[in-house]
């Protein structure tokens, strides 16, 4: 009977290998567009805010998530944040082992209630702390392409 | 009611809209490998195409041998019976002449059309084989029904894939019988 048909050996067991080649493009949707046609023009970060709900949305929302309210005003919220939490990455994407550990932090912008997660730079590990604020570096100008690898990491204030 | 008059949400972008950097884009290639668990009978199926053999699995139930091979019978509800060596000739079920490959894009003016078939395998039960690729042959004279052969690997290079079957061609009785319809195809073989 088959289902007792076991496999006894260790050395048995194949598997088939293969690689799914997928390839995508993603338009930002109407407020990220705005959000990195900013980075990307102006250096800078932009918010949307629900008066109903006091809440403001970082990176921006065309509408509240809690009231459904539109939101259409986009505040400029400058490139200064604080670290919410923060890790060490010691690993690359492939999951190759990193020779120096990325710090990777939550930064919540300004007074809002968002945030972006990116690379803190400039700092020793010891020396950063939870609340601590940071300022976002950009990337020249003439690079920038309109993506969050525009904004090179948070590094220190002065 | 038309298209025109509904009225739409969303926003409309063109092609050249992504080329020209109307819009903002990210792009992104995710790193999609695999490993996937042979299984028993699978496993088997692959290591005997590896030898030049292609192996079913028959029930007891309903007498069926099943190609590819199934350690369970769908039919019966119940483990399947036995290891079947099946032939590696069969009839054409239905096939199609592809001039795109797998991903879309255009063969060339010099490349000829792809040959995909359904093969009935001699040995298995009524309705059973497998997909694969046809050769040594022209589109116009395909049949459905048509006899074929299947071409191998050489032993040394087979790797137990199902590509170890290089493809199938119309099978020797057959293709002399053919010669009568299609005089131009003498002496292919």
């Amino acid at each position: 009977m088959a289902i007792t048909e076991k496999i006894t050996s260790t050395t048995t067991p194949t598997f088939w290998e293969g690689a799914i080649p997928v390839r995508y493009v993603y338009t930002y949707g109407l407020a990220g567009e705005k959000f990195f046609r900013t980075v990307k023009d102006k250096g800078t970060f932009l918010a949307t805010y629900c008066e109903d709900c006091d809440i403001s949305f970082v990176p921006p929302k065309v509408y509240c998530d809690r009231c459904f309210n539109e939101l259409d005003s986009y505040i400029d919220v400058g490139t200064v944040g604080y670290v919410e939490t923060f890790t060490l990455s010691f690993r690359n994407m492939d999951g190759s082992e990193k020779q120096v550990p990325e710090i990777l932090a939550m930064v919540r912008i300004g007074d809002t209630d968002g945030g972006l997660i990116h690379y803190l730079k400039g700092f020793e590990i010891d020396e950063i702390e939870i609340g601590m604020p940071v300022k976002a570096v950009f990337k020249p100008k003439a690079q920038r392409k309109g993506a969050i690898g525009d904004i090179i990491g948070f590094g220190p204030l002065k | 009611m038309k298209l025109e008059d509904f009225e739409l949400g969303g926003t409309n972008l063109k092609s050249s809209d992504f080329k020209t950097g109307k819009v903002l884009t990210t792009e992104w290639e995710p790193d999609l490998k695999y490993a996937w668990d042979d299984g028993v009978a699978i496993g088997r199926y692959l290591a005997e195409l590896r030898k030049g053999r292609i192996i079913a699995r028959t029930c007891y139930g309903c007498g069926r041998t099943m190609l590819p091979p199934r350690m369970f019978c769908e039919l019966c509800f119940r483990p399947t019976d036995e290891w079947t060596y099946v032939q590696d000739t069969g009839v054409i079920e239905t096939f199609s002449v592809a001039k795109v490959n797998w991903d879309a894009s255009r063969r060339g003016p010099n490349e000829p059309p792809l040959l995909p078939a359904v093969i009935r395998i001699d040995g298995a039960s009524e309705g059973m084989g497998i997909m694969h690729m046809l050769g040594e042959v022209k589109p116009d004279d395909l049949k459905i029904g048509m006899k074929v052969k299947a071409v191998w690997k050489k032993p040394g290079e087979r790797t137990g894939a199902i590509t170890d079957i290089l493809y199938f061609k119309p099978a020797a009785a057959k293709v002399k019988a053919k010669t009568k319809a299609a005089p131009g195809k003498k002496g292919k073989r």
